[in-house]
């Protein structure tokens, strides 16, 4: 049941930078803090940091840019 | 390049060579270059979500544009790849648009876009799972039901393995199009994006996906970003198309007989439109490249 879950807690780790920041603290806490299955926890336990990382830091200087978030092509 | 792999009739083939369609994508920044090259464009790809709340004055001038040559409309917020349904003021309005502008047809992502009411901002790539290939199939479907027309499908780049993923992007892309009524959109550069990225073969993706029901192709070029031994490749849009992606198309159009729609992206740092054109031009050997490698293979059998 947590599909839904999974695409919220994705979209908060990866636009708001305390959330990120207190994830990568604890990967495997805070999904199942967010009622995640076993097995998305251990997806995130194991995620791909550096993705993680580089796809948020592109989020924000798009923002910075452009000032708004809008779902600009790409 | 791998090119005996279709088998098509000669004469089929050079009718559907000539079916194939070149095109670009529009922006404000292009507009007076396009405009005065139209006879060299056979189709213009216009961002939709640009003009659902655009003034009156600029839906005429989009339905003006249509009139001159084709036009096909590309979505890029509804969110079609998640287990959550798309909302349907969004489909709505998608419908409204494509009423007044009647496109060659229209396209989405295969992505979400939004969670828990937190906008991304960008075409984030699914888990890929079971449930977002049924939430797909499911906001295609309304998709078509309340549009008229099922959208195609475009694969979208990634700079993170999404997690909750428990299958590769082609099976996973496979199984969205095998089973509904939406031909896939295929970018080029997304895929060699997430290919370099993610250290997979791009030509061996095109073994796995279903290439007859590929119907556009899109162009485009990026950057490398991050710190040495953690680069990925970034899909930007902002600079020319490189080699490997014309090497892909010509891939594609000796896999694909099937007549192909290609449109190049351009979204800043805009050089001139004769540069945009040539890199066209470019496209179109690629694909020409292609078609003749798949006709003596026919002729051969």
């Amino acid at each position: 049941m947590s599909d839904s879950r999974l695409e919220s807690f994705l979209a908060r780790i990866y636009v708001d930078a305390a959330a990120r920041e207190k994830f990568l603290a604890d990967p495997r806490g805070e999904a199942i803090k967010a009622g995640l299955t076993a097995r998305e926890i251990d997806d995130l336990a194991n995620i791909d940091r550096d993705g993680l990382e580089l796809f948020a830091h592109s989020l924000e200087h798009k923002k910075a840019k452009h000032g708004h978030q809008k779902n600009q092509h790409p | 390049m791998a090119a005996a792999v279709a088998a098509v009739g000669v004469a089929g083939a050079e009718a559907e060579m000539n079916s194939d369609r070149f095109g670009i994508g529009w922006r404000p920044r292009l507009a007076g270059g396009i405009l005065s090259n139209l006879e060299r464009l056979d189709i213009v790809e216009v961002i939709a979500d640009d003009y659902f709340r655009a003034e009156r004055q600029q839906r005429r001038a989009l339905q003006t544009l249509a009139a001159q040559t084709e036009v096909t409309l590309h979505g890029v917020s509804l969110g079609m790849a998640s287990a959550v349904p798309v909302e349907s003021r969004r489909l709505d309005d998608m419908a409204r648009l494509c009423d007044e502008v009647k496109p060659a047809f229209w396209s989405e992502h295969l992505a979400f876009v939004r969670g828990g009411g937190i906008e991304i901002g960008h075409l984030a790539a699914p888990p890929r799972c079971e449930a977002t290939i049924e939430g797909a199939l499911a906001n295609l479907a309304r998709a078509k039901q309340i549009v008229g027309i099922a959208p195609q499908v475009e694969n979208v780049a990634t700079l993170i393995d999404p997690p909750g993923s428990d299958r590769d992007e082609a099976a996973w892309i496979s199984a969205i199009v095998r089973n509904s009524d939406s031909e896939l959109l295929l970018d080029l550069h997304n895929l060699h994006a997430n290919a370099t990225n993610f250290n997979f073969d791009a030509n061996e993706f095109l073994t796995r996906i279903p290439t007859d029901r590929i119907s556009t192709i899109h162009l485009a070029g990026g950057k490398w970003i991050g710190r040495h031994g953690a680069q990925r490749l970034l899909d930007d849009h902002l600079h020319d198309v490189p080699d490997p992606v014309y090497e892909l198309l010509a891939e594609v159009a000796a896999r694909a007989p099937q007549p192909l729609t290609i449109i190049l992206e351009r979204d800043g740092n805009f050089p001139s439109i004769e540069t945009l054109l040539l890199q066209l031009e470019r496209a179109r050997d690629a694909v020409a490249l292609g078609r003749a490698q798949l006709i003596p293979s026919e002729v051969a059998a």
